[in-house]
C-alpha cells in the first residue's frame, strides 16, 4: 500500500550518489569507445543543461562540446540560457543556425504545419550533432528523461537519438533535483519546460498536465505496478491518469526503434540478442 | 594453549570490472589482480560472478564457454600458486549445457566447481534462457576448513546457506554481479538488500560471509561494488568502496564461527523433522 503523500519521497534521489553513478557512466562510455569526449545540443532547458553538467564533471569541461542550434523562430531567451549554461560549465560551445537547412526543405513543402516543422528541426539538430561528433571523435550525449521517454514526448530519430543517455532513467522531477544539486543556474531550472518548437509553447501546456503529476502517476504505474484505477483512487485526476496511460501506449514504438521482419531463426535482436558493450 | 593457526586466513576480494565477452583480456586482468593479491599476502582470492567473461552475455554465452580443465584456467591456476583463487566463468558442461559457474583453482589446477543453482529470469535477468541450473551443493575443501560457495541469486534462497552451514562450513563466499539501483538512501538500494542478506546469513547460520561484487557498466547497467566481509553474528567487518575497482583484504579466523556457535547453537538446534503446514 502506497499513499499519494508518500510518492514524492520515493522519487527523491541521493543526489551525490546519483552524480557519482552517472558521471561514471559517461566516463565508461567514452573510455571504452575510445572517443575524445561528447557533443551535446544545448537548448537552454534543464535536461540538456544537466546532461552537459554531468559530462563536464565526468570528463572535464574541455572534452564536452556544446552546440546551440537555434531556428529563426526560436526564443531568444533559449539561446541566452544555453550560453549562460555553457559559460557556467566552462565548456566550449558554438552556435549553428539551422534556419537555412530547414527553410530550404520547407521551400518545397510550404504547406507543412508546426508539427512537421518541429520534427524537422529536431532531426536537423540530430544530424548536425552526429556530424560534429564524427568531426570531433566524440559521442552524442542524449538528454531525454524518463518522463518524456515513457510519454513518447520526443521526435523519433530527433531529440531522442543519441550514443549514450545519462538522463533516461530520471523522471523530470529528479532532473530538477539533480540540477539543483549540481548548482545549475536557477533561471534554467525554474523556467517552464518547453521544446521551443513554436513561440510560447510549453510542454505542460501541450501535454495537458504538470510534470510533477506525470512523474507520480508514471511511478505508480511502472515502478510500483499499480493499475490505472488504483492510481486514480489515490486522488489523481482520472482524466490525467487516462491521458498518461494513453500516451504511453500510443508511443511505445519510439522506444524500440528497429522493427525487423523475422524470416530466419537468427534475426538480429529477436533471436540474436548480442550485447552492444 | 596456542591457537590453531590453520583456521586463520587472509581472504582477498577482487572487486574488478570485466570486459563483456573478452576472455583473453579478462584473464590478463585476473593475472594482474593475482599479483596484487600476492603482494598483499592473500591466501584465498575471490573474483566476482562471471569474472572471466562479463555478466550480460545473452547470445554471446556459448562463444565464451570453457570446460573447467581448459588451458586458460590452468594458466591462471598455475600463476596463482600457492594462492587459492575462486573465479566466475561460463562452464561448458556435459550434454551441451552451459552453466554459470565458480571454479576454485588450487595447487595449479581447478579443484572444485559450483554451478549456480538459482538462475534469475525476471526483470533485467535472463539467465534461464542461456544457462542450465546446477543440481548439486558441495563444500570446497581448503587448508583452513570447508568452505561454501554460492553465486549471487543463490543467497536469496536461504536454505542453501543453511545447508552449507549444517554440513560444516564456517565461511560462505558469494560471487556476485548484481546490477545496481539507487534511491534516496546512502547506499545503493540494491546494495542495502545485499547487506541485509549477508548479515542475516552470518547471524542465522553463525558463519563468516564474504561477498565479492563487481564494478563497471554493461549495456547501461552498473555494478556498484561494495564487496564486504561479515563476521559470524552479522557485524560488518570491512567494506570496499563503491563504484571503483578495489582489492579488499581481510584476515579472518574461521574459529570465530565455532566460538559463536558455542554461545548461539542455532545450527545444533536446527530441526528438519517438523511436519506441516499442510496447505
Amino acid at each position: 500500500m502506497i499513499r499519494r503523500d508518500q510518492v514524492k519521497a520515493r522519487l527523491t534521489l541521493n543526489a551525490p550518489l546519483a552524480e557519482a553513478v552517472l558521471t561514471s557512466f559517461i566516463r565508461d562510455a567514452v573510455e571504452t569507445s575510445g572517443t575524445q569526449g561528447v557533443v551535446v545540443g544545448l537548448s537552454g532547458g534543464v535536461d540538456s543543461s544537466l546532461a552537459a553538467a554531468l559530462a563536464a564533471r565526468a570528463l572535464g569541461p574541455e572534452r564536452v562540446h556544446g552546440f546551440l542550434l537555434p531556428y529563426r523562430t526560436s526564443a531568444r531567451e533559449s539561446e541566452q540560457d544555453a550560453r549562460l549554461v555553457a559559460e557556467h560549465l566552462g565548456v566550449p560551445h558554438q552556435v549553428i543556425d539551422i534556419s537555412p537547412m530547414v527553410d530550404a526543405y520547407f521551400a518545397l513543402e510550404s504547406d507543412a504545419g508546426p508539427d512537421r516543422r518541429g520534427n524537422k528541426m529536431a532531426r536537423e539538430r540530430m544530424t548536425i550533432l552526429f556530424d560534429q561528433a564524427k568531426k570531433l571523435g566524440s559521442l552524442v550525449l542524449g538528454t531525454s528523461n524518463k518522463t518524456e521517454i515513457l510519454l513518447g514526448y520526443s521526435t523519433v530519430f530527433g531529440d531522442n537519438a543519441s550514443s549514450l543517455n545519462p538522463l533516461g532513467d530520471l523522471y523530470k522531477g529528479q532532473v530538477w533535483q539533480l540540477s539543483r544539486h549540481l548548482g545549475l543556474p536557477e533561471q534554467v531550472i525554474g523556467k517552464a519546460p518547453s521544446a521551443d518548437l513554436w513561440p510560447g509553447q510549453t510542454d505542460e501546456g501541450e501535454l495537458g498536465f504538470e510534470y510533477e503529476t506525470a512523474d507520480e502517476v508514471l511511478y505508480l504505474l511502472f515502478d510500483m505496478g499499480l493499475r490505472p484505477e488504483e492510481v486514480a483512487a489515490r486522488g489523481y485526476d482520472e482524466r490525467v491518469v487516462r491521458r498518461v496511460v494513453a500516451l504511453e501506449q500510443q508511443f511505445r514504438f519510439k522506444r524500440r526503434l528497429m522493427l525487423i521482419a523475422r524470416l530466419s531463426g537468427s534475426a538480429v535482436n529477436l533471436d540474436q540478442e548480442i550485447p552492444r558493450d | 594453549m596456542a591457537e590453531s593457526p590453520s583456521t586463520l586466513l587472509k581472504i582477498g576480494l577482487a572487486q574488478i570490472d570485466c570486459r563483456l565477452g573478452d576472455v583473453e583480456r579478462n584473464a590478463e586482468r585476473h593475472l594482474d589482480w593475482i599479483e596484487r593479491a600476492r603482494a598483499a599476502g592473500v591466501d584465498l582470492l575471490v573474483f566476482p560472478e562471471l569474472s572471466l567473461t562479463g555478466y550480460r552475455l545473452l547470445h554471446l554465452t556459448p562463444r565464451v564457454a570453457l570446460p573447467p580443465g581448459s588451458p586458460i584456467l590452468r594458466r591462471l591456476a598455475e600463476a596463482a600458486r600457492p594462492m587459492r583463487v575462486l573465479l566466475g566463468f561460463v562452464e561448458e558442461g556435459e550434454r551441451g549445457v552451459l552453466h554459470n559457474s565458480a571454479v576454485l583453482l588450487s595447487d595449479g589446477e581447478p579443484s572444485y566447481v559450483h554451478r549456480k543453482l538459482y538462475l534469475p529470469t525476471y526483470g533485467i535477468f535472463q539467465e534461464e534462457r542461456f544457462f542450465g541450473a546446477g543440481r548439486r551443493l558441495e563444500l570446497a575443501d581448503l587448508p583452513w576448513g570447508k568452505v561454501g560457495v554460492l553465486i549471487c541469486e543463490d543467497l536469496w534462497h536461504p536454505e542453501l546457506a543453511r545447508r552449507l552451514a549444517v554440513a560444516g562450513t564456517r565461511l560462505i563466499i558469494v560471487l556476485s554481479a548484481s546490477p545496481g539501483r539507487i534511491g534516496a538512501g546512502a547506499l545503493p538500494e540494491s546494495h542495502e538488500s545485499w547487506e541485509t542478506l549477508t548479515r542475516s546469513t552470518a547471524l542465522l547460520d553463525t558463519c563468516w560471509v564474504a561477498y565479492c561484487g563487481r564494478v563497471g557498466w554493461e549495456e547501461g547497467s552498473f555494478y556498484p561494488g561494495g564487496s564486504h566481509v561479515v563476521r559470524p553474528g552479522g557485524e560488518m567487518m570491512e567494506r570496499a568502496p563503491l563504484l571503483v575497482e578495489h582489492l579488499l583484504v581481510t584476515e579472518i579466523d574461521l574459529r570465530d564461527s565455532d566460538r559463536l556457535r558455542w554461545r548461539l547453537p542455532l545450527l545444533d538446534d536446527e530441526r528438519f523433522d517438523i511436519a506441516g503446514p499442510t496447505s
